[in-house]
């Protein structure tokens, strides 16, 4: 089955983009950008184009990204098959908060329903009866019934303590990477370093973007950022978070991180400019799995890291198309995409 | 019986403001199938907030039904008309409210029972502060110097906690555990560290310890007691008002069911394509082509002058949306569903329900021939008649089917002596058993052929009906070609017929072949390839499912050697051995080869008949109707 697996990966890896595809889409006028798309391999985006419907952009991309994983699942089984699984309900919670939200903001059911991006095969949440609810405690003592229970239970104490909404996106979060970084654990055992390859960069990301933005944007006191961190033990273990969390600005917990992301993040000025740079490694850590023979596992989760990175920077340069920005911006803001990562 | 019943193009255009009744009115008379319609003088889509409010009423109305038990939908009066959106809103704003009494009622049940296990927690607690060995009335005195709380939170957040807890010069220590609850002491500087919402974070629940609980351990304990009662209290008072709230407003409740189910079908029209344009709106469908007349008076009767109805056939380009409404009698009706798990004929397409019923009687009859073991098929199906509803006939048919076929082969529970065959028995005469086998395999595939270019033409592709290999050349090549080989083998019936029979099939294959190289586009080489191929296909194929028929002769001689092999082994053994070996014997050729011969009738009747002829891809017709919720 691996052998399949493999196969499959790779013939899929062929299809990413390379930096000249984000150029060309860049520089397509108007007319060309469905040809761009169909020569890129993305049929499926080539017909909401040109178009403001951005809605209906984002969901194409989360099908496609569905079907593919559904193409790599077949062959799983066992943890393998479950963390796979696992990476895809990041979409659901997505729905499950934006449920939340709309709750909040006593919006329609069929407006909610209209902004929920449609799961397929993949889909846990009773979408019709949640959205029926008729506020947010009903829905979160639905939920507590439903898959996302154990997800669910403290971001709903934590909401009925604070109404904030910030903490309740947090505690949801959070519980999810706790619950993607135990997965992982488990896997790693199995699959070697690999995998520890790619999950490692992204939780460390997820921590470290967290804790900037919960410490220096929304200004919570260090005991609380720590809280709401992900517990792992990769490149930032629970001792450097916890000493990252007790500094003052942004430069001093750069200045204090290990040595490696230090260096790679030496002149980093903001959060965003933080993010992209760990996500640019992060891709180029996943490209190098996805052409090494690394279990097919590893090989399948790089290539679906990639793939999204790939269809999110198209939808960043679509999205910017739309909203008339100047090609300098766009070419800006998607930059560390048109960069070759191979 | 044989295809779906004709349709006509119905499109009504009445009133907005009687839409609902409309809707009501082609529920009722229930043969009125919705279809989208492109309408591009109606653009609008007037019935969307109807249906959304009907929705959401519907949603409120299931939880509240949740709550105090099945609402029974009244018997629906004949002259009642349909809510409109002003009135259905009404019902919803009376719904929500409903519902939110109702909702705030659990809330407050949900808070009474989680007071009176807290209340339980706190008097083991309590019991247990004492290993604390502190005075816990100092402990959480307000103005001390020291922050500090007791309190309980999942087992699993304590290390986390703990170290986070650190970072604001706090510490943690547990002091219980119950279950997945850990019950901790949290104590820092009161001038520390923020702590912010971590401990919500964490799933913090304070232990509320009253004063009474920071005295003398017996007025504690007369406190916890008082305390339990009132909640008891509290809860028996509010099951009280639950049942008494939903006791007033149960008849309401009916009503409102009543009047949702009559709002239903607008809601279901505004989803299958109600159109508008101001005042006006229309609504497309298909309903079978003698039910127009009625559905025309229903309408004139209802609405006088006030709505337009046009009816007309459908073109060739909608065949493909048709839906298929297909009547059958009700002998017949047990065994639709064996056809609809195959597929649901298309509209125009030969239906073969009836076909299928007689067919799968004869073979499985002839496969499993025998009076006893169809006899208690027979006598099971009728015993379990109730359990099993209208799948008993099938059972029933069977049965009788194989008591049948028992008569004509002289088989009683595997006793080839007992009754003389009517016609033969299938061990002394496996050849001629075999050849029966193979002529009615080949006068199966002949209607096959038939039904399908009879398919074909009605679908308007002349062309393949007669030069496909499945259809009248396919069929040409097949004729011949078996009776070209019946004669080789010596068949009395088509002796002397061989030239004219080969020079048939040879017709008919070079037809096919034509034809195959006339519509595959592709290059040269591809062209002649799939030509080749394909015609040779059809040769093999053809005479490959005529042999599979053979299994019906083989099976019915496996019935016999089946039961040889019992009464061998049953003779070997002593008196008991003898009946119980022939009573289990008897039993596991019913259940094993009785299942076997029942999935092998099945599988002949789909694979080698419904492939060839039969889509399965059509609709089933699914009209308006006034009851049951979607």
């Amino acid at each position: 089955m691996s052998a399949y697996l493999n196969t499959r990966v790779s013939l899929y890896a062929g299809r990413l983009w390379q930096a000249e595809n984000f150029r060309a889409l860049l520089k397509a006028s108007e007319a060309e950008i469905p040809q761009v798309l169909v020569d890129g391999g993305l049929v499926q985006l080539a017909g909401l184009v040109p178009g403001n419907d951005l809605h209906s952009l984002e969901q194409s991309i989360i099908a496609r990204l569905l079907d593919e994983t559904l193409v790599l699942l077949r062959p799983l089984t066992g943890s393998a098959r479950a963390f796979l699984l696992y990476w895809t309900e990041r979409f659901e919670v997505t729905n499950l908060k934006t449920l939340l939200r709309g709750k909040m903001t006593g919006e329609r059911p069929a407006t909610l329903l209209n902004r929920l991006t449609p799961m397929g095969a993949f889909g846990r949440l009773e979408v019709q009866d949640l959205a029926h609810a008729e506020d947010v405690a009903e829905l979160l003592r639905r939920l507590e019934s439903g898959h996302y229970a154990g997800i669910v239970r403290q971001a709903r104490q934590a909401f009925e303590d604070s109404h904030d909404p910030f903490l309740l996106d947090a505690a949801l979060d959070r519980s999810y990477y706790e619950g993607l970084a135990h997965r992982a654990r488990q896997l790693e055992k199995e699959t070697g370093p690999a995998l520890r390859r790619l999950t490692g960069p992204l939780i460390d990301r997820i921590n470290l973007v967290w804790l900037l933005r919960y410490r220096f944007n929304y200004k919570l006191p260090p005991a609380q950022v720590y809280y709401l961190l992900v517990a792992a033990h990769y490149g930032l273990s629970s001792a450097s978070l916890k000493e990252l969390a007790a500094l003052g600005s942004l430069e001093d917990v750069l200045a204090a991180l290990p040595e490696g992301m230090k260096q790679r993040l030496a002149d980093a000025a903001t959060i965003p400019d933080v993010f992209a740079r760990m996500e640019h490694a992060a891709a180029r850590e996943a490209d190098k799995v996805l052409r090494s023979n690394a279990p097919a596992i590893a090989r399948a989760f790089a290539y679906l890291i990639l793939r999204e990175r790939q269809l999110r920077g198209v939808r960043a340069i679509l999205r910017g198309r739309n909203l008339g920005l100047p090609g300098a911006m766009i070419e800006e803001t998607v930059g560390q995409l048109a960069q070759d990562v191979h | 019986m044989f295809r779906a019943q004709p349709m006509s193009r119905v499109t009504l255009y009445c009133l907005t403001s009687e839409a609902q009744d409309a809707a009501l009115l082609l529920a009722r008379h229930g043969l009125f199938g919705l279809a989208a319609d492109k309408h591009e003088s109606f653009p609008e889509s007037p019935g969307d907030e109807y249906r959304e409010i009907y929705l959401e009423a519907e949603a409120r109305l299931a939880k509240i039904g949740e709550l105090c038990g099945h609402l029974e939908l009244p018997p629906i009066p004949p002259d009642v008309i349909a809510p409109n959106l002003r009135e259905l809103k009404g019902i919803n704003n009376r719904l929500r409210d409903l519902w939110q009494k109702c909702s705030a009622c659990a809330e407050h049940g949900q808070k009474i029972e989680e007071d009176l296990r807290r209340l339980a927690v706190l008097r083991d607690t309590f019991e247990r502060l004492k290993t604390l060995d502190v005075d816990v009335s100092r402990l959480l005195k307000a103005d001390s110097l020291l922050d500090s709380r007791i309190g309980q939170v999942p087992k699993a957040n304590v290390k986390r906690l703990k170290e986070a807890l650190q970072l604001a010069g706090y510490m943690l220590t547990v002091f219980d555990q119950t279950g997945e609850q850990a019950f901790v002491v949290v104590a820092g500087p009161r001038s520390g560290g923020e702590l912010g919402g971590v401990l919500s974070q964490a799933g913090w629940r304070e232990l509320m310890i009253p004063l009474e609980l920071q005295t003398h351990p017996e007025i504690a304990s007369k406190y916890l007691e008082r305390e339990t009662a009132r909640l008891q209290g509290a809860e028996t008072q509010y099951c009280d008002l639950k049942v008494k709230s939903i006791g007033e407003q149960r008849e309401w409740l009916g009503q409102a069911r009543l009047l949702l189910a009559l709002a239903r079908p607008l809601a279901e029209t505004a989803l299958g394509g109600l159109r508008g344009k101001g005042q006006l709106v229309s609504v497309s469908g298909w309903v079978p082509r003698d039910e127009v007349p009625r559905l025309k008076l229903a309408l004139a009767d209802r609405f006088t002058s006030r709505y337009l109805i046009t009816s007309r056939d459908p073109d060739p380009g909608e065949r493909g949306q048709i839906p298929s409404f297909l009547k059958y009698p009700v002998w017949l009706r047990p065994f639709v569903p064996l056809v609809k798990s195959y597929g649901i004929p298309r509209y125009g397409e030969f239906d073969p329900s009836l076909l299928f019923a007689l067919t799968y009687l004869l073979l499985f009859g002839a496969m499993f021939g025998d009076v006893g073991h169809g006899g208690v098929i027979l006598i099971l199906a009728a015993l379990l008649y109730r359990k099993l509803g209208q799948v008993a006939w099938v059972g029933l048919a069977a049965g009788a089917s194989s008591m049948g076929f028992g008569l004509l082969y002289g088989s009683i529970f595997g006793y080839e002596d007992l009754i003389t065959p009517i016609w033969l028995s299938p061990l002394h005469d496996p050849i001629r058993i075999l050849t029966v086998a193979i002529l009615f395999g080949i006068g199966f595939i002949v209607f096959t052929l038939l039904a399908n270019s009879w398919n074909k033409f009605t679908a308007g592709h002349a062309a393949e009906a007669l030069f496909d290999s499945t259809g009248l050349a396919g069929l040409l090549f097949y004729l011949g070609a078996a009776a070209g080989l019946a004669g080789e083998a010596g068949l009395p019936a088509v002796a002397g017929l061989g030239t004219p029979a080969w020079s048939l099939a040879l017709v008919g294959i070079t037809t096919v072949a034509v034809f195959k190289w006339v519509e595959t586009r592709a290059s040269l080489g591809e062209r002649a390839l799939v030509t080749a191929i394909e015609t040779l296909e059809t040769g093999i194929n053809l005479f490959a499912n005529t042999l599979s028929f053979m299994r019906v002769a083989a099976f019915s001689l496996n019935h016999v050697a089946l039961a040889l092999a019992v009464f061998t082994i049953a003779n070997g053994l002593g008196t008991t051995g003898h009946w119980l070996t022939l009573l289990l014997g008897n039993v596991v050729i019913i259940v094993l080869e009785g299942g076997i011969v029942a999935i092998q009738a099945l599988r002949l009747m789909y694979y080698e008949g419904f492939s060839r002829f039969f889509s399965g891809d059509g609709t089933e017709f699914v009209p308006l109707k006034l009851v049951g919720v979607k």
